[in-house]
């Protein structure tokens, strides 16, 4: 029991401090699935300025997205049918999809990812801390 | 294994190579005292005037386009000063913003000039001044200020008070500086930068440094419920679970009010939790891998290092005080 419980907590203490090597936000998801494939940057979708303007309801439960990055499988044909981003970035919620560039703002390169999560986090650590108990 | 530790060893040497890197960038851009004093102009311009000067708003000049600026900074930095601490056509005075010092404001022109390719602007000293083509001597400047042991900068100190912790200076950067964005890509420009929004919102300690249910309650934020209408109110449902946490830890307080003021039951019920009170094995280690209550809390919701949030409510312990 309690080695089930030193362990993550040691982790996390660990990682909270552990610089990250990007500053970006905290909750900004990158999705690269085919973009970098089909080269355009990856998509960078914020969180934070998403959330001053909607629940979190309307995109996770009206609109379908899982709680998963890179785990919609979106496209652009998704998009221009008015699925997913494109519910809203069709002209009347929010602006058109003609302004690739403000959506496909992300480094080249970038795999998906959402940033300063804790599982990303500990992921780096644990690898480290194998070694360590080797 | 062997392939494990070389993995490490990798990951290890990339961090390196990326602090050198940053080093390199750090000294070419220009003395260390200009770097420190453009960085104060860039927050003041991140807050109060990229919202127009980014995309160039009502024909303001855009930051990053020597052709915008170029005949402005022909009528001199005091002209342009004045009409910037004063307001000019469509300019307000200070950008709207009378809090701001005229020291700031002066930094926020030299940062918007330096960024747009006027290189002299990097140098200049704090006062104000009139416009003298640039002393060239950079490079001597580099070194001598590399030597002199400042408080302030990063890189030039083994002993920073705080080695692993991110100074404020790096939280809540601008899309263009936050190692995310592409800086190449112009639509990089036109994105918000996060502290423009967070100014005006409660703060908090962790996470966007945003404190969401104070913002909410406090209507500093208006989230829509419903993708059309600003109309439709949240079905808020106010029921708390307490799990009760062996040891010292205090016991956790699952509050649904603020859970429904955001999210839908179906979010939660039944792909995260069967909706029946006990019913749920939830472990600070599955929390910490991304699972239950960590699904949220660590990614998008507060994160996990904010302990007292969720356990909130004091128990009796038998042996010791409170
Ligand atoms: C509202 C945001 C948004 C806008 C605007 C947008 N895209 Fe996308 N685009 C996405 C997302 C999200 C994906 C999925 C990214 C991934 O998984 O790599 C995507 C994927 C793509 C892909 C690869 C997948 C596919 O469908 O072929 C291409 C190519 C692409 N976009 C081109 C464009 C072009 C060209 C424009 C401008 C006309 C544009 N996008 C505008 C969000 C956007
Ligand atoms: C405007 C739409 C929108 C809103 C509002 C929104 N999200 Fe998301 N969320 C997304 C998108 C898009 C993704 C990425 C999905 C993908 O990559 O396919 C995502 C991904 C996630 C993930 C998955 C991260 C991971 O582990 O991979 C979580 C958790 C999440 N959101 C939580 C929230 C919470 C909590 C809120 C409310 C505070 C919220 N979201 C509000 C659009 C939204
Ligand atoms: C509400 C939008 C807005 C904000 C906010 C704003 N500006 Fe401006 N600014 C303008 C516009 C528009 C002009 C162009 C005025 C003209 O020449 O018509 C301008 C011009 C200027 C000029 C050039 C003046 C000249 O003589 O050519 C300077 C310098 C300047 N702004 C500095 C700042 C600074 C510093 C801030 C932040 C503290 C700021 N601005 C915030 C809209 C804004
Ligand atoms: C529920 C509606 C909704 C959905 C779904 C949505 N957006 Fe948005 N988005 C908005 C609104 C509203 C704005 C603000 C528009 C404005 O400023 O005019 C916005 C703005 C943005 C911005 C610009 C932020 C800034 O700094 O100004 C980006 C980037 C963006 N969305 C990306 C995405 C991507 C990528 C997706 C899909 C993965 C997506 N959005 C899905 C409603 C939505
Ligand atoms: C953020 C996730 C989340 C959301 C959203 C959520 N719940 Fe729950 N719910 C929980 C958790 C966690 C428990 C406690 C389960 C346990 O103790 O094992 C719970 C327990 C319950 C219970 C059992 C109470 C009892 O005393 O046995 C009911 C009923 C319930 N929820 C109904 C709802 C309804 C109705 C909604 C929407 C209005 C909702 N929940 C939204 C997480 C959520
Ligand atoms: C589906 C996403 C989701 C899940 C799962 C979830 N939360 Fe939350 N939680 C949120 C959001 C969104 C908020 C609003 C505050 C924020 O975003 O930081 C919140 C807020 C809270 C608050 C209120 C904090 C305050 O300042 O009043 C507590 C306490 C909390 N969560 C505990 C839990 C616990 C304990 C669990 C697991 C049993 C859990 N949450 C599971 C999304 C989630
Ligand atoms: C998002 C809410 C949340 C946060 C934040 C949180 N915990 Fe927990 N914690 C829980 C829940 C839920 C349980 C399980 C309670 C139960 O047994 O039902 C738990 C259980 C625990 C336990 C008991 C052993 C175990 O693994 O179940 C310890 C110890 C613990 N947490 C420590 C911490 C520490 C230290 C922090 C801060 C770094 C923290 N927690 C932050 C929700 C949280």
């Amino acid at each position: 029991m309690s080695f089930r419980l030193n362990i993550p907590v040691f982790l996390l203490v660990s990682s909270i401090f552990y610089p990250a090597i990007s500053q970006a936000e905290y909750g900004d998801v990158l999705i690269n699935n085919y973009s970098d494939e089909a080269g355009m940057r990856p998509v960078v979708f914020p969180h934070w300025f998403h959330r001053i303007r909607f629940r979190c309801k309307v995109c996770h439960a009206d609109l379908g997205f899982k709680f998963e990055a890179g785990g919609n499988e979106i496209n652009m044909l998704k998009i221009i049918d008015g699925e997913y981003c494109g519910a809203c970035h069709n002209g009347e919620v929010a602006w058109s999809v003609e302004n690739c560039d403000v959506c496909h703002s992300g480094k080249p390169g970038t795999p998906t990812q959402v940033h300063h999560s804790t599982t990303s986090k500990l992921f780096t650590l644990s690898s480290k801390k194998s070694k360590g108990d080797k | 294994m062997e392939s494990l530790r070389k993995n490490i060893s990798n990951l290890f040497l990339n961090r390196i190579a990326l602090k050198v890197v940053c080093i390199l960038l750090m000294l070419t851009t220009g003395s260390l005292h200009a770097a420190v004093e453009i960085q104060s102009g860039k927050s003041i311009y991140d807050v109060s005037c990229s919202g127009c000067h980014a995309a160039g708003v009502l024909e303001a000049p855009k930051l990053g386009s020597q052709t915008d600026w170029d005949a402005r900074e022909k009528q001199g930095f005091d002209v342009l000063q004045k009409h910037a601490l004063k307001g000019f056509k469509n300019m307000p005075a200070k950008g709207g913003n009378p809090a701001l010092k005229d020291s700031e404001i002066v930094n926020a022109i030299k940062y918007m000039l330096a960024q747009s390719g006027f290189e002299q602007y990097k140098d200049k000293p704090l006062s104000k001044t009139k416009t003298k083509p640039a002393k060239k001597s950079a490079p001597k400047k580099i070194a001598k200020v590399k030597l002199k042991p400042s408080k302030n900068i990063r890189t030039s100190s083994a002993n920073r008070f705080n080695r692993l912790m991110k100074p404020a200076s790096e939280l809540n950067l601008a899309p263009a500086k936050d190692g995310l964005h592409d800086p190449e890509n112009e639509g990089t420009l036109l994105l918000q930068p996060p502290k423009q929004a967070f100014e005006l919102l409660s703060s908090a300690k962790s996470g966007n440094r945003v404190d969401w249910v104070k913002s909410l309650e406090n209507k500093e934020i208006f989230p829509r419920y419903d993708r059309l209408s600003d109309e439709i109110k949240p079905v808020v449902m106010d029921l708390n679970i307490v799990r009760e946490v062996k040891g010292s830890m205090p016991n956790v307080v699952y509050p649904h009010k603020q859970h429904t003021e955001w999210l839908d039951c179906s979010n939660c019920h039944p792909a995260i939790f069967i909706p029946q009170k006990g019913a749920n094995q939830i472990s600070m280690a599955s929390i910490l891998l991304g699972q239950q209550c960590g699904v949220c809390h660590g990614k998008v919701a507060f994160p996990v290092s904010e302990c007292r949030k969720c356990h909130s409510q004091k128990k009796n312990l038998k042996t010791g005080n409170k």
